[in-house]
């Protein structure tokens, strides 16, 4: 009876103690006229990175990381955004999904919006999450298919089209011509389907026979594929893959004496292959990509890159120019709202579909964030492997824009 | 809670009244706890216990399964997928051109989620009869590397890999376990989507614990049980020994369907995997095992406490990260949330397989035995 007597106890003071009620956001007007809602105070502006520190994408998300870091410095350093400095809310997910959704609702009452998502299967289980709270996200993720959530901010160009600008690059040089045959390695998921959606597209305006092979993003040995390819007499692989899967591709392209050029979507490469034993075959690759490698030999980059070396000791690699430019963009979406004296996130959002120029200092070909469900851009550069380059990387081609990529209808383009 | 093949001793010998009220007592204020939990607790709390029960749920099933009916399982990873597939086309919306759905009202989704996989357990009863122990264990492993293959093929159904599709929000007579409907508030707390998810996932919870209590205490449980040991005694005393053990596996798969319907409805998007490591692939399984293992084999309480311990701690480890600070390092030698809650499940397994094979089920009824010997004051 004791023991009865202490549960009643113990519940009464359950019900006695105050429960969580009671939080309403906090939004008002300042000094300025300017309306402010959750994530921003009088002196701060919160915004919240979600990444990878330490999943299978974590050199990547420590990349993008470190350069929203610089960003959020350089910026405070002039006197931040909007009267108020900026402040990172930083959460690692570890590139798990079940994470990503238990960490959101702790992390989104603190923040703006988010500077970084990583990864697609957080940025597909939380795009109800975003919609539901009207948060804007960038998302490291540069599928089309996402454009149709009118709340993600993709920095850059979508895989499609770096697919179709990167063929017509190799047509332009010679290594492809129309009727030619050519082979595509994509992991199945959101990632590997739009690569393959742009190869498709581009196959039909040329009369490329494309032939397609599905891995997953376990498969680490691809010389069989590569084998078959051989025997189908490819012109081209294209790859749409982890970057331990392009170092086996490249590997077996130049054992087995294909030695054809290989173009890879922006995620295909990562420093470290420069030292692991396909290091030998990397001359046959091209990266498409819509922000800069670390080394490129443009100002914004360069400066970038000193201040990533003053303040950090990883190996660098492409994720740090892009990281800087993301928060750059938000940078400008930022003040564009401040003008507008609406620091809300309806605010933002609004602030973001007027942005039509938004620009990093080339770190990312020039934005436009105006037309619903279509590319920011569709400009690329075009980047080589080299191991005496900063990053890794050095590029072949600047900027530019294909014809064919300039008619492509993304999925959700209106 | 008692050990389906020890007899014990404690329950011959009736402890008195006022002891054996203990239980019930316990049971109720463990409930009354949950359901004053998401006046206290945060939104991103709540979803992880929202986590832990929908690992409950699965646990129970092949707890079940495992250790009453001695048919080991990989396969629940699968069910789980065939049930929330299931439970997205069944409630998903009629006239969409790119996937399939018939619009059905979710809560008779639900029930026919959990109906379609009864029925696809029952499909391999046939194969879970014949086999035994670890072939059984290979074969059903085979179903996850169907549902795999099955999730990217099927994309009318699943969404397809790249995509996925968002299930329908639940409700149940017109009462949405959403942000959207009447606005309700308890004790001053405003009940939203994560408040009201809570509850429907702790209704379904106790529904699973109660209907699964009632299995291994009546005549379905003995009859599992005495194939278990030995089937040839077993037929012998007028036990269907085929049917038992189909029915063993059509019940676990059920269970596997709700908690598949309870992880679209968690994660708000069905998205099949890319790879066989992924929501529904074979780490999953081997979660659902080392709940059952860590559990006690065959305990229905011990399968809940695997499940928070399982799908737990991952879970509250990265929701304390992110507030204290902790596990912050990063790279290749990094101690993280997710590789102390492996390192920690792991240790509880060999530790229960070296020292308890009972698992923390038997150290609990150890602990109520200790009570009760200390509380009628003779040593038996």
């Amino acid at each position: 009876m004791k023991r009865l007597l202490a549960l009643t106890c113990a519940a009464t003071l359950l019900a006695a103690c105050s429960t969580k009620g009671g939080d309403s956001g906090g939004g008002g007007t300042d000094d300025a006229g300017v309306r402010t809602g959750l994530g921003v105070t009088d002196s701060e502006i919160t915004l919240g990175v979600m990444t990878d520190k330490t999943g299978v994408f974590k050199n990547l998300g420590l990349g993008i990381t470190q350069g929203n870091e610089l960003w959020v410095e350089d910026v405070n350093a002039e006197g931040g955004v909007c009267g108020r400095q900026v402040r990172l809310e930083q959460v690692d997910h570890g590139y798990k999904a079940d994470t990503a959704k238990t960490l959101y609702p702790q992390i989104e009452p603190k923040v703006l919006g988010f500077v970084q998502l990583l990864g697609s299967p957080i940025t597909a289980a939380l795009k109800q999450n975003l919609a539901t709270d009207k948060v804007v996200a960038a998302p490291a993720s540069w599928s089309s298919e996402l454009l149709d959530n009118p709340y993600l901010m993709i920095v850059g160009t979508t895989y499609d089209v770096e697919m179709i600008d990167g063929l017509s690059y190799l047509r332009e040089e010679g290594m492809i011509a129309d009727g030619d045959t050519v082979g595509h390695i994509y992991i199945d998921g959101e990632y590997g389907a739009n690569g393959l959606r742009g190869a498709r597209y581009y196959a039909e305006q040329h009369d490329l026979d494309l032939r397609e092979v599905k891995i997953t993003s376990t498969d680490n040995d691809l010389t069989n594929v590569v084998t078959g390819f051989k025997g189908e007499g490819v012109k081209a692989i294209l790859l749409t893959t982890s970057p331990t899967q392009t170092g086996s591709v490249l590997a077996a392209n130049k054992a087995l004496g294909l030695n054809v050029p290989v173009l890879g979507n922006n995620p295909v490469f990562d420093p470290v292959l420069h030292s692991s034993p396909a290091a030998g075959a990397l001359d046959k690759l091209y990266v498409v990509a819509s922000s800069v490698p670390f080394s490129a030999d443009i100002p914004k980059a360069q400066e970038v890159a000193e201040k990533y070396k003053a303040a950090y000791s990883e190996p660098p690699n492409a994720g740090v120019p892009y990281g800087y430019a993301v928060a750059e963009v938000w940078g400008t979406v930022l003040e564009r709202a401040c003008a507008n004296k609406d620091l809300t996130r309806e605010g933002v959002q609004a602030a973001l579909k007027q942005t039509t120029s938004a620009e990093t200092g080339d770190l990312v070909a020039p934005l436009d964030f105006s037309v619903p469900g279509a590319p920011a851009t569709r400009q690329v550069y075009v980047a080589q492997p080299d191991a005496a380059a900063e990053g890794g990387m050095r590029y072949v081609k600047p900027l530019f824009e294909a014809t064919e990529a300039k008619e492509y209808r993304a999925p959700h383009q209106e | 809670m008692e050990a389906p093949t020890r007899s014990a001793p404690a329950s011959a010998r009736r402890p008195r009244s006022a002891l054996r009220l203990v239980r019930p007592v316990l049971w109720l204020a463990l409930l009354v706890v949950l359901l004053a939990l998401p006046l206290y607790l945060e939104a991103a709390w709540l979803k992880a216990g929202q986590y832990m029960m929908l690992g409950a749920v699965g646990a129970i099933g092949l707890t079940m399964l495992i250790g009453q009916a001695g048919q080991l399982s990989l396969a629940h990873a699968f069910f789980l997928l065939a049930g929330g597939t299931s439970y997205t086309v069944l409630s998903g919306p009629t006239g969409d051109e790119r996937v399939l759905g018939l619009g059905l009202d979710p809560g008779l989704a639900l029930l026919g989620a959990v109906a379609i996989s009864t029925l696809l357990g029952l499909a391999f009863a046939p194969v879970a009869g014949r086999l035994r122990g670890i072939y059984l264990g290979v074969a059903s492993l085979s179903l996850v590397f169907l549902g795999l293959y099955l999730g990217q093929a099927a994309e009318s159904l699943t969404g397809g890999t790249s995509t996925g599709r968002p299930p329908a929000k639940f409700e149940l007579f017109g009462f949405p376990f959403s942000n959207a409907g009447p606005e309700i508030e308890l004790l001053g707390v405003p009940l939203r989507q994560a408040e009201r998810v809570w509850y429907l996932f702790l209704a379904l919870t106790v529904i699973a614990f109660v209907l699964a209590r009632g299995a291994i205490r009546g005549r379905t449980g003995r009859a599992w049980r005495a194939v278990r040991d030995n089937e040839a005694a077993a037929s012998v005393m007028g036990v269907g020994v085929a049917r038992a053990k189909a029915g063993a596996f059509a019940v676990s798969s059920a269970y596997a369907g709700l908690a598949g319907v309870m992880t679209v409805l968690w994660f708000d998007i069905l998205k099949p995997d890319e790879s066989e490591f992924g929501t529904y692939g074979i780490n999953t399984s081997i979660a659902f095992l080392a709940m059952v293992i860590i559990g006690g084999l065959g305990s229905i309480s011990g399968a809940l406490v695997g499940a928070l311990l399982v799908n737990g701690l991952p879970q509250v480890l990265s929701l304390y990260a992110a507030d204290l600070g902790w596990f912050t390092g990063t790279g290749d030698g990094a101690f993280t949330p997710a590789l102390i809650s492996s390192f920690v499940y792991g240790a509880a397994i060999v530790l229960v397989v070296l020292f308890e094979p009972g698992g923390l089920a038997a150290i609990g009824r150890r602990m109520t035995d200790l009570l009760r010997t200390t509380h009628s004051g003779k040593d038996r």
